[in-house]
Formats: C-alpha cells, structure tokens, sequence
C-alpha cells in the first residue's frame, strides 16, 4: 500500500509518526468500503436530490423574471419588508431614472468580477518586483480565490515566490487567525509579527522554514495581509527555487521585510481581492464564541499544576478539549498536554491493557514512559491515560522540553508521574462535559 | 435534452459514491449515516452543476471540494456537539495489511476529537494526498494557517494515538 508517499513537511527525513497515521488513515478508510455495501443506491440517491435541487432552483429562477418582468412594465414592484415587522411590505417606485441608479449601484458593490488569473497576478508581480528575471509556475483560480507560483532571479540566486488572493468574512475568527503568529510550541520559527496598519488592515510577517519540526534548511518568509473589507492577500517567498525538494540557491529569500511589506500591500493586489466574492462557507458578522464554552482545558490545567512553578506560555482557549502550559521550575521548560475525551469506552480495552491500574472509584490508569520524537536531541515523553467509569477518557503528556520539536532542557519533564496521575483524575475535568 | 444535460453524471456518481463515502466517513469521525447524508448533498450539488463540472479539468476533485464544503456547512449548523463515532465501524474482514478493527476505532475517536477545519485538512493531506496549496484552495484557507493546522493536528494525534499506531509501518 502506498504510504505516506505525498510530500513531507518535516525535515529531510519522514516523521515516522506522519507516516504510520497515513497508513492507519489509508486501512481505516478503506474499511468502510470493505463490507462489500452496494454503493450504488448513493450515486441513485445523490442523482434524485440533485433533481430535486435543479426543480426548486426552476421554480426561483421563474419568479425572479416575473418579478423583473414586472418593473419592466413601469409597475410597481412589491418587496417583502423585514421579518420582525409584522409581514409589512415596502412599494418601490419603478421609474427609470432610479432603477438605473439601483442598477449602478449594485454592479459597483456587489456585482462579480473576474478574478485574477494566475497570469495575471504573474504579471503583476513582475512589474512590483526589484529588476530580476521571473518565470510562471502556474497556478490555479477558484470561485473564491486566486494563487500563483513563479521563480523570481534577482541575480543572486532562483527563488521561489507565490502569491494567493482570497476574501475572509471581515471580523471572523478565520480573519483573526490568518494574521495570528502561530504557535511556536507547533511551528518552528525565527521571527513573527502583527501589525495594525494605519487603514485598519492587519499585516503579518513570518520568518519560518519549509520544515516547521527544525529551524534549518530551506527557509519561508511569509506575509499575510487582511483588509478591513476582508480581502486577504499571502505572500511567500523561499530561498530555493521550489518549496521542496530543491537545494538551497541562497542564503536568504530574495525579500526583505521592507520589501515584502511592499509587495504585500500593493494596491494592485488589495483591489482585487476586496473585490472577490465573500466565501459563502464563511459564518456571516463577527464571530466571538468561545471553543469551548465552559472554560479552557488550560485554564482548568493551571489550577491543578503544583504550586511553585512558573507558567510560561499557555494554550489559547480556541481549543476544545486540549489544551497545554509550558511550565518552569527554575531548572528548565517543560510541555505538559491534556487531552480530555469523553463517551471513550467502547475503546477502553484498547487502551487500557490488563496492566492498567485500577482505583477504587473504577477509573484505570496507565503509565507510559518513552522516547519523544525522533530527531529530538535527549527529549523523553512521559504519559499518565485515564478512563473513568463513565468513558472520560484524560490524557497528560509532560515533556523534558519546551516543545514536543526542540531538544531537551532538562533531564526529566517538571511534574511526575504521581503528579500527572493526580492532575489527570482530579474531579474538576468531569465539569467540563 | 435531459439527456445531453446528464450526460455521464450516473457513471460518475456509481464510480466515485464509494470513495467520496469512505472520505465522508472519516471526516465525520465515523458516523457512517451522516457521511450518507453528506455524499447525497456532495453528488446532489454536482448534478445541479454537471455541465460545467464535466467539463472540468478534475470533476473527481471537484466532488471532494463540494463534499468537504458540506461537511463544514454541517459542523457549523451543528457546532454546540460535536458527533462522536460510537461502534458505528462496520464489520469488516480481517484486513491484509496488518491492524484491527479497535485501532481504526480509536483513530476515528481521535480524529472525531479534532476540530473540523484540523479534520478537513488531515482527511484532504493524508487520506486524498492533496498538497499544501491545494489543501489551503480546497479550504479557502491561506497555505500558511494550512501548514500550522497541520502540524498542530498531528501533533495533537501523536499524543491521543501514543504508540498505538506501532504495526502500521510503511509497507
């Protein structure tokens, strides 16, 4: 079966982790087609709704044109009011001087454009580009987003740069988290900022790496724009000629913040993606609900840790169910995960062998102790999984490090095993359903 | 004139309805009927498209787009709980390649744990072997928050899955 053979996003060797998930998604997958069901009345069942779609979209279509039809006799044309006014209806004069303003107005604000093409933004990008040469890669156009790839050779080395134009509901969480540094306990970077523009747009910039588990080889520069209209504009430069599989040319991506910034506030790009469709996958206004609504796993986690130990940095609460603290004692930094999954018996035996230790509430407790990531310098990975009787399922990681992809700080994660184990049965997780 | 406008949609949907089920069935963490629901609304949708969508360059991709798309939809209209796989796995043989029903269980509860734009992007990477930047099209997402998606949902799978996955080694 072929595994895994896609491109890695890790340093030059495969994390044997990615790899074995793949292979178990591939099996498990694949399961589901394996009990020889006749598929067959899918395809029959997706074919009759989509008749039934195409009839109801007749059937709006056709009285979209009656209703034009009937402006289009100098009428009056009759439009539903709002919903909260008692069924109210509003008569619009129909006469040609403000039906052509009504008209006008409309192509000018909502109306489609095209988008740009991948050669378009190629173009563009040659003429906001320092003298160089530059070569299309392609790239491809969406109904709600362009990208484009090209080579750009400033004279010191080929590097590869792409462009992608896109529109976010303005305000939403998505818009948020675009110009969000990531998290560095995730991603392995050298620099990341954000910054609110004097229109209101926010910028972010990002020195990375191809391989977000190392800080070496090729590296990616990025920056995010997102226009208070919600049009998001994604550069990305490297200092190799492709994102992959391509020797280094240069020491650095082509660009400098200054010029990056330049490029990524360009007019020509802005422009064209506020003028994209807002996706309609995107939940309309602003959107502030917490992930999870009773209260963070890291906050329920910092109460629970020992006294005495420093907190470092802590999971956001857009999580639900994980979260983590990077804890100090003075001695080094240390990653500590919680996972909280409930209704998990029905793989119970799975996880908890015959070796698993049993408390007199009924809740089984496994230790595991082992070696962290492979390519890790020192780092060890310490896990206490419980299972309540009622399937809550608590998992804690601790690591002798700040981050499951730096190397080791110390030589032990901060808190025990007796710790984890008192942390990960403690009541308080049962409360947070 | 209904047949010009069909032309080939049934030999699409009999070829494709399994596969677009299977994605279905892990992006929904296992919920073997919702996935149902998902691949009517994913096949109802191309056939209202299938002029233009034969036409396509990938019609196939197409599908999974739509199917990833519906998939979300749901998950928003239904955000306060999230589903959960509870032994809806079918019954299946022996498999060939090593493994067993329970771990494909508990890797279903794991991915069921992520949230759905994580699950999205491990389906579309790992499962429909999509890049980067086609993932980042498919989610209207940019490549960047793509990459730290992904990296974190692994991330987060390393610790529920520990070393369960033991047996799945390349082959």
């Amino acid at each position: 079966m072929p595994v895994a053979d896609h491109d890695h996003d890790h340093d030059h060797e495969p994390d044997p982790f990615e790899e074995r998930f793949a292979g178990a998604l591939r099996d498990t997958g694949t399961a589901f087609g394996a009990d020889g069901t006749d598929r067959q009345d899918l395809a029959a069942r997706g074919e009759a709704h989509g008749r039934r779609m195409r009839s109801r979209r007749r059937v709006a279509v056709a009285g979209t044109a009656a209703a034009v039809a009937l402006v289009g006799l100098g009428g009056a044309l009759l439009l539903p009011g709002g919903q909260g006014d008692g069924g109210r209806q509003q008569t619009a004069a129909a006469d040609p001087s403000s039906r052509s303003a009504s008209t006008t107005a409309r192509s000018a604000s909502t109306a489609p454009q095209a988008p740009m093409s991948a050669d378009d933004i190629v173009r563009t990008l040659e003429e906001l580009l320092p003298e160089g040469g530059i070569s299309s890669e392609g790239g491809h156009v969406t109904d709600n987003g362009s990208y484009a790839g090209a080579v750009y050779d400033d004279g010191r080395g080929k590097a590869a740069i792409t462009v992608s134009l896109d529109r976010v509901q303005p305000g939403s969480r998505e818009a948020r988290q675009i110009t969000q540094c990531p998290d560095k306990l995730f991603v392995a970077y050298d620099a990341c900022t954000t910054t609110k523009l004097s229109d209101g747009s926010v910028l972010m910039l990002f020195k990375g790496y191809e391989y977000p588990n190392s800080r070496s080889g090729t590296k990616r520069w990025t920056a995010e724009l997102v226009t208070p209209a919600g049009g998001h504009v994604g550069v990305q430069e490297w200092n190799a000629a492709a994102e992959k599989d391509s020797p280094v040319t240069r020491k650095q991506p082509p660009l400098d913040l200054g010029q990056l910034t330049a490029l990524v506030t360009a007019h020509e790009w802005r422009t064209a993606a506020d003028a994209m469709p807002l996706d309609k996958r995107s939940p309309a206004g602003p959107d502030t609900t917490p992930a999870t609504p009773r209260g963070s796993i890291s906050t329920t986690l910092t109460a629970l840790v020992p006294d005495g130990l420093k907190i470092v940095s802590k999971s956001p609460p857009d999580d639900d169910q994980f979260g983590y603290l990077v804890l100090d004692d003075g001695r080094g930094r240390s990653l500590v995960q919680v996972n909280v999954q409930p209704g998990m018996q029905d793989v119970e035996d799975q996880l908890f062998g015959s070796d698993a230790k049993v408390l007199p509430d009924g809740t089984k407790v496994a230790l595991r102790k082992q070696s962290g990531d492979k390519g890790i310098s020192g780092i060890v990975w310490w896990s206490v999984d419980t299972i309540r009787p009622d399937g809550l399922r608590v998992v804690i990681s601790a690591f002798n490090s700040g981050a499951q992809n730096t190397p080791a700080t110390r030589e032990e994660p901060v808190l025990t095993m007796e710790q984890m184990e008192a942390i990960a049965t403690d009541r308080t997780w049962l409360t947070l359903g | 004139m209904r047949k010009t406008r069909d032309n080939g949609f049934p030999e699409f949907a009999a070829a494709r309805a399994g596969h677009l089920y299977r994605s279905a069935c892990l992006l929904t963490g296992g919920d073997t009927h919702l996935a149902e629901d998902l691949v009517q609304e994913t096949l109802g949708r191309v056939y209202v498209h299938w002029k233009k969508v034969s036409r396509a360059d990938n019609p196939a991709g197409y599908a999974q787009t739509v199917l990833t798309c519906a998939f979300l939809a749901h998950r928003r209209r239904h955000s306060s709980r999230r589903e959960r796989a509870t032994g809806v796995l079918p019954e299946v043989p022996e498999p060939q390649t090593g493994g067993d029903a329970p771990l494909r269980l508990t890797l279903l509860e794991a991915l069921g744990q992520l949230p759905a734009k994580d699950r999205a992007v491990v389906v579309l990477r790992y499962w429909e072997d999509r890049s980067i930047e086609e993932t980042a099209a498919v989610l209207n997402a940019s490549s960047a928050a793509v990459r730290t998606r992904c990296v974190r949902a692994l991330a987060r799978l390393r610790v529920l899955l520990g070393d369960s996955l033991g047996e799945y080694a390349r082959s």
